[in-house]
C-alpha cells in the first residue's frame, strides 16, 4: 500500500487529510519531528508553513514526491524542491485523489 | 478716513497745494475770482481724505486763506464776498468728504470680503493655482504654496513648466510628462491625475480644468488643485493586504468545512430529513463563504495587476447558454422569466471560465433585482469586431447618482441595501477587471423602477452570426 505523508499544520484539516486518504486507498502516515523522516511514497504539504519546511529540510536531497495544497496561489518561490502538482485549498479530495492516483501511476 | 493706498502722500500734496496757490495769489497780487476757483480742488481732493467733517473744515480753512491772500494782495473782501466763497468752498469740501466716505466704505466692504476668500481657500487641504492662458498663476492659496516647496517645484517659470521639471522624480516618469504635455497641447480637457515622488513615496492627486473666463472675461485660464493623499493610499494598501491575509487564512476551516461535509454525504441517509436539511443549509452556505473568499482574493489580484487569463478559443454563445442554464433554477424560485435569445455562434480569444464568471454575475445580479413576474434576457451577438453580451432586466432599476460608483469596490446600490439584497459589491469591480483584461468594455443603462441593461463587448473574431 502506497504511503502518504501529511504535512498540515491546521490539525482539523490534517485529521480531515488522512482519513480522505485512508478513504482513497492509501496509507496515511504521521510526522514525528524529532525524528528521522517516515520513509513515504509521496508527501501533501502546505508549503506556506514551518511545518512543510521543517520537514522538507529533514529530508535533505531525498525528498519525496511533494503534492502541494496550499492557501496560497501558484507562485514562484513558493512551490518547493520535489514539488509534482500543486493545489489550492478548498480543492476537493476528488481532485486530490485524482492527483495521487496519477502520481503513483507513472 | 483713508481713499487710497497712500493717504499721507495725497494730504501732503493737498495741503501744498492750498499753500503753494495762498502764495501764488500774494506773489502776482491777484486774489481775484480765479484765485478761489484755484482753492478749489486742493479743498476738494483734502476733503476727498477726511470726510464731510474734514471737507468742511478744509473749506473754511481755504476761505480763510483766500481773505487772508485778498486782504495782503488785494481783492474782494467785503462779508457778502467771503459768504460767497465760504459757501463755495465749504461745499466743495463737503461734499468732497461725502464722496471719499463712500467710496472708502466700498473699500473696506471690498477688503473684507477679499479678506474672508482668502482666509477660505488658505484654510482647505487642496493647494489651489488659477493660471491665465499662458500657465502664469494669478493667485494661489497657502496650502499650494506649502506643497510646491515640499515638493521641490521650481519658483520660477509657469505652472505647467514647474510640474514639468519634477517628471524625473516620480515613479513614472514617462507617463507624467506625458500628462503635463498632453495638458499643455488640450487647453480644454479636465484632468485627475495621481503621481509618487520617488524620493519620499508622497502620493498626490492633481486636478485641473479650464476656466471659463479669467483676467475680466478673456478665457484661457486653468485652475489646479493639489491635495496629498499620501496617507489614504497607505490605508488603502494596509486594508488591501489585510483583506489578503484574511481570505487566504479563510481557506482552511473552509477546506476542514467542505471535506468533513464530502465525508459527510456517505452517511446523510442515516439523517432524518431535519438533519439533511440542516446539512443543506450547511453546504449552500459554505459555497457562499467559498464565492466571497475568492471574490476577494480576485480583487486583491486585480489590485496588484496579476489577473492571470488562459486565453483560448471559446464561444461567447455557449458561455452565456452555460449561465442561463445554471441560473435557471434561481430564477424559476424567484419567479422570474430567463431567457437566452436566439442567435448564432460568437467566437473569440478569451477565458472562458472568467468570462463564464462575468455573465454568472450578470445574470445573478439581475434575478436579484427583478421581483416575481419580471423578466431577464441575454442577448449574445456578433457585431463587426465584436461580440457583444447584453443582459437585461425589468428590476429594480439603479439611482441615475449612484451609477458612477457601480464598479468601485465595495459599493452597493441604495436599491440593494434597502432591499437587504446580499452581496459583497465586488461582483461588477471583477466583472469589468476581466472584460477590460480582454482587451473590451462594459457598459450599464439603468432607469430607477424600470430597470438594468448591461452590455460587455470584447473583440470577437470572424465566423461570428
Amino acid at each position: 500500500m502506497r504511503r502518504v505523508l501529511v504535512a498540515e499544520p491546521d490539525s482539523d484539516l490534517s485529521v480531515l487529510l488522512e482519513r480522505q486518504i485512508e478513504r482513497l486507498g492509501y496509507q496515511p502516515v504521521r510526522d514525528t519531528p524529532d525524528g528521522p523522516p517516515p520513509d513515504v511514497d509521496a508527501v501533501v504539504l502546505e508549503p506556506a508553513s514551518a511545518v512543510g519546511h521543517s520537514l522538507l529540510r529533514r529530508f535533505g536531497d531525498a525528498v519525496p514526491p511533494v503534492v502541494c495544497f496550499s492557501i496560497y496561489p501558484r507562485e514562484a518561490g513558493l512551490e518547493p524542491p520535489g514539488s509534482v502538482a500543486y493545489l489550492v485549498k478548498p480543492a476537493s479530495f476528488a481532485k486530490l485523489g485524482a492527483t495521487l492516483q496519477l502520481l503513483f501511476a507513472a | 478716513m483713508r481713499l487710497t493706498s497712500h493717504p499721507q502722500s495725497v494730504r501732503g500734496l493737498a495741503v501744498a497745494g492750498l499753500a503753494a496757490t495762498f502764495v501764488a495769489m500774494i506773489a502776482t497780487g491777484d486774489a481775484g475770482h480765479l484765485g478761489a476757483i484755484a482753492l478749489a480742488p486742493w479743498t476738494g481732493l483734502l476733503g476727498l481724505e477726511l470726510g464731510v467733517v474734514g471737507g468742511t473744515a478744509v473749506g473754511v480753512v481755504a476761505t480763510g486763506l483766500y481773505s487772508g491772500a485778498a486782504e495782503i494782495a488785494g481783492g474782494p473782501t467785503g462779508p457778502l464776498e467771503l459768504s460767497v466763497r465760504l459757501v463755495a468752498l465749504v461745499a466743495v469740501g463737503a461734499a468732497a468728504g461725502a464722496a471719499g466716505g463712500r467710496v472708502a466704505s466700498s473699500e473696506r466692504a471690498y477688503r473684507a470680503v477679499a479678506s474672508l476668500q482668502t482666509a477660505l481657500l488658505d484654510s482647505t487641504l487642496d493647494g489651489i493655482c488659477l493660471t491665465d492662458a499662458r500657465g502664469n498663476a494669478l493667485l494661489s492659496n497657502a496650502p499650494l504654496r506649502r506643497i510646491s516647496v515640499e515638493m521641490g517645484l521650481p519658483p520660477t517659470g509657469t505652472v505647467p513648466e514647474r510640474l514639468l521639471a519634477i517628471a524625473d522624480r516620480t515613479t513614472e516618469p514617462q507617463r507624467y510628462r506625458e500628462r503635463m504635455l498632453a495638458l499643455a497641447r488640450e487647453p480644454d480637457v479636465v484632468s485627475v491625475d495621481e503621481f509618487e515622488l520617488k524620493d519620499s513615496g508622497r502620493v498626490f492627486r492633481g486636478y485641473t480644468a479650464p476656466v471659463a473666463s479669467v483676467e475680466g472675461g478673456a478665457g484661457g485660464g486653468r485652475i489646479w488643485t493639489l491635495r496629498e493623499v499620501t496617507a489614504d493610499r497607505e490605508l488603502e494598501r494596509l486594508r488591501d493586504a489585510f483583506v489578503a491575509a484574511v481570505s487566504h487564512e479563510l481557506r482552511t476551516p473552509l477546506t476542514s468545512i467542505s471535506g468533513f461535509l464530502e465525508m459527510l454525504a456517505d452517511e446523510e441517509h442515516e439523517l432524518g430529513e431535519t438533519g439533511r436539511g440542516y446539512l443543506g443549509i450547511i453546504r449552500r452556505s459554505t459555497a457562499r463563504l467559498l464565492r466571497i473568499v475568492e471574490d476577494l482574493l480576485l480583487v486583491a489580484q486585480i489590485e496588484a495587476d496579476r489577473l492571470e487569463l488562459q486565453l483560448g478559443p471559446a464561444d461567447l454563445r455557449e458561455i452565456a447558454a452555460a449561465t442561463v442554464e445554471a441560473a435557471g433554477p434561481a430564477a424559476e424560485d424567484k419567479g422570474v422569466a430567463l431567457e437566452l435569445l436566439p442567435g448564432g455562434p460568437c467566437p473569440l480569444e478569451g477565458d472562458a471560465h472568467r468570462l463564464g464568471q462575468v455573465l454568472d454575475n450578470l445574470v445573478a445580479n439581475a434575478i436579484k433585482f427583478t421581483d416575481a413576474g419580471g423578466a431577464v434576457q441575454v442577448a449574445v451577438v456578433h457585431d463587426g469586431a465584436w461580440a457583444r453580451a447584453t443582459v437585461s432586466d425589468t428590476g429594480v432599476g439603479i439611482p441615475t447618482d449612484e451609477q458612477g460608483q457601480l464598479f468601485s469596490r465595495f459599493f452597493r446600490a441604495s436599491t440593494a441595501t434597502r432591499r437587504a439584497v446580499p452581496g459583497t459589491g465586488l461582483g461588477l469591480v471583477i466583472a469589468r477587471a476581466i472584460v477590460e483584461g480582454h482587451g473590451g468594455g462594459i457598459a450599464l443603462e439603468s432607469v430607477e423602477g424600470e430597470g438594468t441593461r448591461v452590455t460587455v463587448a470584447l473583440p470577437g473574431q470572424s465566423g461570428g452570426a
